[in-house]
């Protein structure tokens, strides 16, 4: 395959028009026929503009200081039109809405096929064969505008294939979908590379995903490719990822740990699914002698509370629920779609999160509890407002929320006024506001006379984090508060929560993924059409798989291990959600005989 | 209020029509609603494109038009009356000739905006750009310049909503009463609008520079638009009318 690379990358560096420093430093990469190559990296890596210099939209969209050579089937793409270019690399850009040229599908398939000169006898067998490959024959006389972001992307991705490039580029595709549709997309991709040879290159958080489909694993770090190899020996490298802000997948942590506890030998690769860890541990425990099993009866019950998962808070009992619930319903004029029949109680201090697919009715319940919306039945009381009597300005004194896209809640020209913004509209005088948020913002380390604009969607985020914290609110709203956010921005955003919880705020978090929450929510709350469908401590829900599957949810990997270990190894490691728990419990096990 | 402009489905004769024909049918009326004197041919030429529009059941995007449109008539229709003072008084500053030529004024404000909206009501961006290319020589560039911006209004818009939503949830009081406050409160909310918007463009352009952008041609749309019989009788009515209001 390395023989004939697509796309060859030689000592490639690059620095934007007006950039300090460069993008892109020395760079050098192939990628050949066929091959499913996954980049993953912190924020500000280089990604993107790796993305950008694979698909010829650097130089020819994008203008700067470009050094080395980028090479699409032996051709430098200086030397190329972008025209030319984009018949062999075929790319999805971030922003799918604005990939999208038309109103409807069948639309949207046949402009590349137009402009490329497809003779027009072809255009209906590609138009349907490319709708087929990913899965969405059905949609091919939709409106765009009316499909979901699952739907929207494999349509990107069916008129690029129709196309038929050798390689396709994509940036981030499934930053805002739920697990479900996420796995979707991927296993589109992983069909295509199969069933047409094409080289698929995906850049991704999703650190599970790419060690379950992907065949190779670039990792990139400060614009330069740090790791490059199968899933299994870059994801061996656990520590020096963490260092550079990237998360390995959990299955991988647990066989990573067995490893350093001695429990496994030395230089034993990495799990990268579920399966592959469940058959390791069952190897680890296999009994050597009939019946000695028996004699791990020392061994502790699956914890009650583990000391890795989120500590119960010092809710009191008898204290009053600071957002109360009681059936409450709504529905949007014309779809019918909405919520209906919701109870739910909060206490101070307590962090909750509210899990289902796209479409569960989880932003609608985000509005009815901020006041965006009222509720047509039943009542909201918040902080001991009803939301359907209270001004929404009132109520933004004591509920602040943080949404998915930091830019929508910016709108000042710095950090420092910015935060101190809310404040000020509730009524703190100018100087008082500024001294609460300079000391927000030194806290959290930001630059407080930049523009928020110039920073990063991670620092974007810290900003907006930083305008709820200086509101010192009684709860705090988080709709997708990790999305497009790389692990080690994540872990700050969510930290800073979990402390806000500590200080005794109510918590309610919206979140696609199973990872954060069950970190970091003491409590789950599952949804589906519209209405809860369970709820309990994030331990037990993880652990009900036909709940979850009803709302096409699935556990994060360590509570799919356990369960998967509990059922046919011994029960007493089921229920457990951290890493450290279940290689506790092994290792206890393993010692025990 | 932005999804007035969106394509509803039919199979009715306007529907099916080539969409030039249908551009021209809509200019011939508004050349005629121009060139009209009487009252009776202004009305006529309005009754004319109601009765298409409940032709092709898009009468409830008209009204929806209608109820944006009317208030501003009734502005211009005082204005006018402000400014042209001969004839008789009939009411408080408004005489017979200023309610004459306002009320002619404000049938050619309905006659001129109501065509294109049923034009557009009927007819797909990409079919109505493509056959511009096809039978007007439009270069393509500014059929999906054009098309492009009227895809994206309803997507500004509903941006626009998220950050009002945004800032709302933040305590910006626009649920006030108050118009001039909530206009004051809306200014700074543009530079977020104009970031996005400004991306998204761009974005935009480049996705569709790699799908061969450049390369289309007058020949490239795999749908042809060829004007038949119908479409002709469409036009042979368009330039009927643009002749019966210069005459009348």
């Amino acid at each position: 395959m390395q023989q004939d690379p697509i796309i060859q990358m030689r000592d490639v560096s690059f620095t934007y028009a007006g950039a300090p420093a460069p993008s892109l430093e020395h760079v050098t990469l192939g990628v050949g026929a066929g091959e499913f190559v996954g980049v993953v990296g912190p924020s500000g890596a280089g990604k993107s503009t790796l993305a950008a210099a694979m698909s010829g939209a650097i130089p020819h969209h994008f203008s700067g200081e470009l050094y080395g050579a980028t090479l699409v089937c032996g051709r430098d793409t200086c030397e190329s039109s972008l025209t030319d270019i984009s018949r062999v690399v075929g790319s999805v850009l971030q922003d799918i809405d604005a990939q999208m040229v038309s109103s409807v599908v069948e639309d949207e398939m046949l402009f590349g096929l137009e402009n490329f000169g497809v003779p027009h006898d072809e255009i209906p067998g590609r138009v349907e064969e490319a709708l087929s490959t990913v899965g969405a024959a059905a949609l091919r006389h939709r409106e765009i505008s009316t499909l979901s972001g699952g739907q929207k992307q494999k349509v990107a991705i069916a008129a690029i294939l129709a196309l038929r490039p050798r390689a396709l580029v994509l940036d981030e595709p499934t930053a805002a979908l739920d697990p479900a549709s996420s796995e979707l997309v991927f296993e589109t991709l992983r069909r295509v590379r199969e069933r047409e040879g094409i080289a698929v290159v995906v850049i991704e958080q999703k650190v599970a995903l790419l060690a379950e489909h992907c065949d190779r694993v670039v990792v990139m770090s400060g614009g330069r490719v740090e790791l490059d190899g199968a899933p299994r020996e870059v994801f061996a490298h656990a520590g020096e990822l963490r260092a550079m802000g990237v998360d390995s997948p959990r299955v991988a942590r647990v066989t990573n740990s067995l490893v350093e506890k001695g429990l496994l030998a030395p230089g034993t690769p990495p799990s990268l699914t579920v399966d592959e860890a469940h058959d390791a541990v069952a190897a680890l425990l296999a009994p050597k002698e009939p019946g000695g099993a028996s004699a791990a009866s020392g061994l502790r019950p699956a914890p009650a509370r583990s000391p890795h998962a989120p500590a119960s808070r010092p809710h009191a009992e008898g204290a009053e629920p600071v957002v109360r619930l009681e059936g409450v319903g709504f529905s949007y004029a014309g779809t019918g779609d909405g919520v209906s029949g919701v109870d739910m109680s909060v206490y101070p201090g307590e962090l909750v999160g509210v899990i289902g697919q796209n479409g569960a009715g989880k932003t609608t319940l985000t509005k009815l509890l901020n006041g965006l919306l009222r509720p047509a039945a039943g009542r909201v009381l918040m902080a001991g407002m009803d939301t359907r009597t209270t001004p929404i300005s009132t109520l933004a004194r004591e509920v602040s929320t943080l949404f998915q896209n930091p830019d929508r809640q910016l709108c000042k020209n710095t950090v420092i006024d910015e935060v101190a913004f809310g404040p000020e509209l509730h009524g703190v005088a100018r100087e008082e506001a500024l001294a609460r948020a300079g000391r927000v913002v030194e806290r959290f380390g930001l630059p407080a006379d930049e523009s928020p604009f110039v920073l990063s969607r991670g620092q974007r985020q810290m900003v907006a984090l930083a305008s709820v914290v200086v509101m010192d609110p009684r709860v705090v709203l988080l709709d997708e508060p990790t999305a497009g956010l790389d692990y080690r921005e994540c872990m700050t955003v969510m930290d800073t929560v979990r402390e806000l919880a500590e200080r005794g705020c109510a918590v309610v978090m919206v979140c696609h993924d199973m990872e954060v929450v069950s970190d970091f929510a003491e409590r789950v709350l599952v949804m589906a059409d519209g209405r809860v469908v369970g709820r309990g401590p994030t331990d037990e829900v993880f652990a009900q798989g036909d709940l979850l599957a009803r709302a096409s949810l699935r556990a994060p990997e360590v509570a799919r291990l356990s369960a998967a270990l509990a059922a046919d190894v011994d029960a007493r490691l089921g229920g457990r959600t951290q890493v450290g728990d279940l290689v506790d419990a092994i290792g206890e096990m393993v010692r025990n005989g | 209020m932005v999804r007035v402009i969106d394509y509803v489905e039919g199979d009715t004769l306007l529907h099916r029509l080539n969409p030039v024909a249908k551009l021209a049918l809509a200019a011939g009326i508004i050349v005629a609603t121009f060139l009209a004197r009487t009252w009776a041919v202004l009305v006529a030429l309005l009754v004319l494109t109601l009765v298409l529009g409940a032709y092709a059941h898009v009468s409830d995007r008209l009204r929806s038009i209608l109820k944006v449109l009317l208030p501003v008539a009734a502005v211009m229709l005082a204005l006018q009356c402000a400014f042209v003072t001969g004839g008789d008084h009939v009411l408080l500053w408004m005489t017979t000739d200023g309610l004459t030529s306002g009320g002619k004024a404000c049938l050619r404000l309905l006659g001129v905006a109501l065509p294109l909206i049923l034009v557009l009501t009927v007819t797909r961006l990409n079919d109505l750009a493509n056959a511009c290319v096809e039978v007007l020589h439009v270069p393509y560039r500014y059929a999906f310049t054009f098309t492009t911006a009227l895809r994206f209004v309803p997507v500004f818009g509903q941006e626009m909503n998220a950050i009002m939503e945004a800032q709302t949830a933040r305590g910006v009081e626009y649920d006030t009463k108050n118009p001039f406050r909530k206009l004051r409160l809306m200014l700074p909310l543009c530079i977020p609008l104009l970031v996005s918007s400004v991306g998204k463009t761009d974005a935009t352009a480049l996705a569709a520079e790699q799908r061969g952008f450049y390369l289309r041609t007058r020949e490239s749309s795999y749908r042809r638009y060829p004007l038949e019989a119908a479409d002709w009788a469409c036009v042979a009515l368009a330039c009927s009318l643009v002749v019966l209001g210069a005459a009348l």
